[in-house]
């Protein structure tokens, strides 16, 4: 029996609304359940863009223009409507802030937020926001008020607003850019804990020893295209990854001192890189 | 960070249990009544009930600071002018020459400050003993679109973080040299540059959040779940209509002179 994708893209073209030239370029590639695919490229190289399709974001809220094939769990993404697709798909974007409702007083209201549109029952509501915020570490914090919270919290609080909806895809658009190096590791051990659990996620990131550790398949983006798509050591190999986007540290103190590619690209590659030479 | 405008204080009296719209009610009665009714015993007798009121909420003393900084003023300067001015004055009570203060000027100023106390009074005990999102959620429950309500809610808490917002990018243009203290001219000057990256950066925070909250299923069609209960019984809506009926009372004995 043939299982379906998760994500599947057949030469996507899209262009914003107003916009000279195209976003994403024609691009083709699929996802399937489980996986962890890390999303990389330089600025405006299609990477939320490619978020934003899979959520349906592009073209129901920007308008613009969308040919191509792209279907999230089978569905046709131009069928349905994001807030339709917000049980089975998630988007986490940069700034915690702005992902308030603002009209919520406690952290455990804020996450009720997305069930109570959906006229979820309130003894279903109170079950999945308690799990939310287990998954995500904030039970303790669940009577603050959401502005109390740090920026990483925040960020979290973000998350457990998506995770009550159950969803089985994670879009993550550069979730980290705006956090600390606590808030950043604390919310990368969440996302490695969903994924364990079988949680699909595409996160665009523009940390790349973040990438390379944490996800099993790279994508490379550059002018709205795929330009390289594998496991972590074979995308950082490619030289036109290295010219568009750079390498992860160890890649790059690997290649500096003289050992040849593909470079290690976490910290225990490199060390069992460097004791062989 | 700012948590929000709402004036909301914590508590568990019977006006915080009471349900929005009583206390809705019982505002605008007591300032329409304030208003309308001919006669001191009215207005008096509208603030020291809801004084009272404030009390029993255990926000009196909030009141008070209000009361000091805002009313007070606003009392002396009325005794001032309708004392020194108003057509109506006969009676001399300070004589003080070309600024002699008159009984009948003084007794309208002072009878204008007590409907002046009775609207901020019942205006505060509101605020004070009513959350926001207990008035979003009972107008909502009422019929009034969810949109709108989340529209309501979400703005006291979005002002404020607009606002420092503002001071931010106000600090980032300080720091490239812009003045922004000083004459009013200097003051004005530095308005400019701060329009765009203020509006530019609110355009950006609102898109983005529109984004999250169609991201989460805001303003799906169908039914949204009610959030909770808000205690209501037959006791209030009787309330309710008596306060209402007050008003076309006060009417009747201003029309008829009753006092």
């Amino acid at each position: 029996m043939e299982v379906r994708p998760v994500l599947a893209l057949r030469d996507v073209r899209y262009r914003y609304a107003d916009a000279e030239r195209e976003a994403i370029a024609g691009v083709s590639l699929t996802v399937s359940a489980g996986e962890w695919v890390g999303v990389i490229g330089p600025t405006n190289a299609g990477k939320s863009t490619l978020c934003y399709l899979a959520m349906g974001l592009a073209p129901h809220f920007f308008g613009g223009r969308l040919r191509g094939e792209l279907t999230v769990f089978g569905v046709d993404t131009r069928r349905q409507k994001v807030a339709e697709r917000s049980t089975r798909v998630g988007l986490l974007f940069q700034n915690p802030f702005t992902q308030l409702s603002g009209a919520r007083e406690r952290v455990s209201e804020e996450v009720a937020f997305g069930p109570e549109w959906h006229g979820l029952p309130a003894d279903e509501v109170a079950v999945r926001v308690g799990e939310a915020l287990r998954l995500v570490d904030l039970e303790a914090l669940a009577e603050r008020h959401p502005l109390d919270l740090s920026g990483g919290q925040l960020q979290r609080l973000a998350l457990a607003s998506l995770l009550v909806m159950r969803p089985e895809l994670l879009l993550l658009d550069e979730p980290t850019s705006q956090l600390d190096p606590a808030g950043t590791n604390a919310l990368l051990q969440v996302l490695a804990g969903l994924h364990r659990s079988g949680t699909t996620i595409v996160m665009v990131e523009q940390k790349l020893e973040a990438v390379a550790a944490l996800c099993p398949r790279v994508v490379a983006l550059a002018d709205g295209r795929v330009i390289a798509d594998g496991p972590p050591e074979a995308v950082f190999a490619d030289p036109a990854v290295e010219e568009s986007t750079g390498l992860p540290a160890y890649a790059r103190l690997a290649k500096a001192a003289g050992l040849p590619p593909p470079w290690p690209v976490t910290v225990e590659a490199a060390e069992k890189a460097f004791h062989r030479a | 960070m700012a948590r929000g405008l709402s004036l909301y204080v914590e508590g568990d009296s019977p006006l915080h249990r009471a349900h929005p719209f009583t206390k809705g009610v019982l505002t605008l009665s007591a300032i329409a009544v304030a208003f309308i009714a001919p006669s001191w015993a009215w207005v008096v007798g509208i603030g020291l009930l809801v004084i009272c009121l404030q009390l029993i909420a255990g926000v009196f003393r909030r009141f008070l600071v209000v009361a000091i900084t805002l009313l007070a003023p606003i009392t002396v300067l009325l005794l001032i002018v309708q004392g020194l001015v108003n057509p109506a004055n006969r009676t001399v009570v300070v004589p003080a020459g070309g600024f002699s203060l008159y009984r009948e000027g003084l007794l309208i100023a002072l009878l204008t400050a007590a409907r002046l106390v009775d609207l901020i009074a019942a205006t505060f005990l509101f605020s004070f003993a009513t959350r926001p999102q207990d008035l979003a959620e009972a107008l909502i429950q009422k019929g009034l679109s969810p949109r709108i309500g989340y529209v309501v809610q979400s703005a006291l808490q979005i002002i404020p973080q607009t606002l420092e917002m503002v001071s931010r990018i106000q600090d980032a243009q300080r720091a490239r040299g812009l003045e922004t203290e000083g004459r009013l001219l200097t003051r004005a000057r530095a308005f400019i540059p701060l329009l765009l990256p203020v509006v530019l950066s609110s355009l950006v925070a609102t898109q983005e959040r529109a984004m999250a909250l169609d991201v989460r299923g805001f303003g799906l069609p169908g039914a949204r779940r009610q959030r909770y209960v808000l205690p209501d019984s037959v006791g209030q809506r009787v309330l309710r209509w008596a306060l209402v009926a007050l008003v076309p009372a006060a009417v009747v004995s201003r029309i008829l002179g009753w006092r």
